[in-house]
């Protein structure tokens, strides 16, 4: 049972990354490689402002908009100084592992004690059977907001046009908008979440540690492709929510690789070929409904 | 009617999208899958020695153990690795053992989650084994081991943490700062006692207070290093030397505390300090080609990022004819010149014995303190020094604990 609430935390948190990570490779068809820089980027601005002394909310809405400043770095880059999307997001990554040490002062920072969204007076009075969940009960909230809050801006005219840039740029041009602008706002968006994730992260692990976003863009993209693929027959589910079970899909991967134990340094195989077995199965039923639309 | 167009619009574009950027992005994961297995095999490859020996020393160790504690019983039980037969064992036991170790009675389970595959934190999981099986707890008797690495990944090191608690284990213990901080995070709800092993300043990752005294149901050992020693060691050999040189990583805890140690202590012998942060193992050559034309030799911290990349930094060093000195056993067998650092082995015995007294109820991991080895262990390369031309004082090539007549030994 633990073990399966450990999965849906870890699963949670890393959703609201996983969402980000939809916004840029599904929406854009754009890869963004900030993430990596973004994600612990979220974690030493919280980290830091916890210790400040700051609400635990309100620095994961600071640790937000920090994000959304790296995107939005990341598109200026791209977008006005011309220089190819996959460059931009890696000298940005780059650039943000020292900004993350500044930020935080050191490489390693924990908050054992400190005051957090899951660690405080008001959970504290929940009653012993229910202590368990309680990184849940404040988790579901929070992904839940990001997904219908996401949905519902996907739904707005901006929101159309920023789905448009990935599928039908010229689309955008004789609508009389910059498809370079949607571009930075998707960025933007999309960095916010993945910095908001780490923010997230940062408060449920208790510790910064500025090694943390190495491989996060793999670890996103993988649970997007699982949720897309996996729920493909789904209609009634929207993309974010995919995305959200793709998560968790993929964090319950891990942990039945962990489970296995076959020999303890064969973890990340076992983790591949579980995850090219997903990918197969459902490859299998999108086959079926390619052929249908062709 | 408006709306449900509408709907249609949406569903087929969404529906192109996928489609379109499926094939690519597919073709990217299943690239990285390829690459990811690919890796896997070659480190599978690499294991599998390590895994085979890492089981004769498995199999073996607790077999040696047993035999010395009570030779009498011997072959009957050796062969026995089911849970079920161990019951039977240990009550069998409980009659004929009685010289040194007692086995204790009971079926105790320890999950091992180690960050990374490092040679010294494999030794300190050895030595954890090692120590519990002196204090009678022996792997396959009385005690059933879980061990997982997380292949220096934060993530898997937090999941392994959770299915450690899910599985309700007697102890959790951690190999490195990073394990030790996602399974106190990890246990803290479930009371389970951590015990940590080589993370090298408990007080900075508030794994204890700063007067020693632990901060929840955790305790263990640091593999703080021996700076001053070292450094006295190195004005012993290079009487003549000004500068150090340190290559280290800025994103490991352990490596930033040290450093402070060196340039706190550099100026007592004479000593200047030049640093060099690299960021990943790719920053490595860059590095050291640039260190190597400031100073007059090398040091070495217990950084994971820097050891692995040991041979490379070697080379570079040979050509120039500068001596690197070590952090431990390994790097020396290596071809570092001369090393006065932690024996892991014994790190990890204490970190057992330390286990031995909690899984006894003889106390809680609360109320140990955290403990530090002071003596320190000189090890030298002869042939390191032969190849530099560097002379070795008699005094020191006599107290050194292992003399290296080979470069590239490993362990």
């Amino acid at each position: 049972m633990t073990i399966l609430i450990g999965i849906f935390e870890q699963g949670l948190i890393y959703a609201v990354m996983a969402l980000g990570l939809y916004i840029t490779y599904v929406i854009l068809d754009l890869p963004d490689l900030t993430v990596d820089g973004s994600f612990p980027l979220g974690s030493a601005v919280c980290v830091a402002l916890i210790i400040a002394g700051v609400n635990p909310v309100l620095s994961l809405i600071i640790s937000f908009f920090a994000g959304v400043v790296a995107g939005i770095i990341t598109g200026i880059i791209h977008v006005k100084l011309g220089i190819r999307d996959l460059i931009s997001g890696i000298i940005v990554m780059t650039g943000l592992y020292t900004i993350n040490l500044l930020i935080a002062g050191k490489s390693n920072v924990p908050i054992f004690e400190a005051t957090t969204i899951f660690n405080n007076d008001l959970l504290k009075q929940l009653p012993e059977s229910f202590k368990q969940y309680r990184v849940l009960l404040v988790l579901i909230p929070i992904v839940i907001l990001c997904k219908i809050a996401l949905n519902r801006y996907l739904h707005t005219k901006s929101g159309l046009l920023l789905r448009s840039v990935g599928d039908n740029q010229n689309l955008i041009t004789t609508m009389a908008k910059d498809p370079g602008n949607m571009k930075i706002l998707g960025l933007a968006l999309a960095n916010g979440l993945v910095a908001l994730s780490g923010a997230i992260l940062a408060q449920q692990q208790r510790f910064f540690e500025a090694s943390q976003g190495t491989g996060t863009m793999v670890m996103g993209l993988a649970s997007v492709i699982i949720g897309i693929r996996l729920f493909a027959k789904i209609k009634l589910m929207s993309f974010p929510m995919k995305v959200i079970l793709g998560s968790i899909v993929y964090k319950a991967i891990v942990a039945a690789a962990i489970a296995l134990g076959l020999s303890a340094n064969s973890l990340k195989l076992i983790t591949a070929i579980l995850l090219l077995i997903i990918l197969l199965i459902s490859e299998h039923g999108k086959k079926e409904k390619v052929q249908q639309y062709d | 009617m408006k709306t449900t167009k509408k709907h249609e619009v949406r569903t087929t574009m969404e529906n192109k999208l996928i489609v379109t950027m499926n094939r690519r992005v597919i073709s990217l994961v299943l690239g990285i899958l390829m690459l990811l297995s690919m890796l896997g095999l070659a480190a599978c490859s690499n294991d599998a020695k390590s895994a085979s020996s890492e089981e004769k020393t498995k199999n073996e160790s607790p077999q040696d153990i047993e035999q010395q504690a009570d030779p009498e019983k011997s072959v009957s039980e050796n062969s026995n690795t089911n849970e079920d037969e161990i019951k039977d064992d240990t009550s069998s036991q409980a009659d004929t053992s009685s010289d040194t170790s007692e086995i204790v009675e009971g079926n105790f389970k320890i999950g091992i989650s180690q960050f990374a595959q490092h040679g010294s934190l494999d030794n300190c999981r050895e030595g954890f084994l090692l120590g519990l099986a002196e204090q009678g707890f022996v792997e396959g008797e009385n005690l059933t081991i879980d061990y997982q690495n997380a292949a220096a990944e934060m993530a898997v090191a937090s999941q392994i943490a959770e299915t450690f608690v899910g599985k309700d284990y007697d102890m959790i213990m951690a190999v490195a700062t990073p394990a030790a901080m996602h399974a106190y995070n990890a246990a803290m709800d479930k009371n389970i006692p951590v015990i940590y092993s080589a993370v090298s300043d408990p007080v900075a990752a508030e794994l204890a207070k700063p007067n020693g005294e632990s901060v929840g149901n955790v305790t263990g050992t640091s593999d703080a290093l021996p700076v001053e020693a070292q450094l006295k060691m190195i004005r012993e050999i290079m009487p003549d030397a000004e500068t150090i040189g340190i290559l280290y990583t800025t994103s490991e805890a352990n490596s930033e505390a040290t450093v402070k140690i060196y340039e706190e202590l550099a100026p007592k012998y004479d000593f200047k300090l030049v640093t060099s942060g690299i960021a990943t193992s790719a920053d490595i050559p860059l590095a050291t080609d640039n260190i190597l034309t400031k100073v007059d030799c090398l040091s070495n911290l217990t950084d994971n990022t820097v050891v692995e990349s040991l041979p490379t930094i070697l080379d570079k060093a040979f050509a120039a004819n500068i001596p690197i000195f070590g952090s431990e056993v390994e790097q020396v067998g290596l071809g570092c010149l001369a090393s006065e650092g932690v024996d892991y082995i014994t790190l990890g015995k204490v970190t057992g014995y330390m286990a031995a007294q909690v899984l006894r109820g003889e106390k809680t991991a609360n109320e140990l303190n955290f403990e530090t080895i002071s003596e320190s262990f000189l090890y030298i390369n002869s042939a390191t020094a032969e190849k530099l031309g560097v002379d070795i004082p008699q005094s020191m090539s006599d107290r050194a604990l292992e003399n290296f007549s080979e470069i590239g030994v490993l362990q």
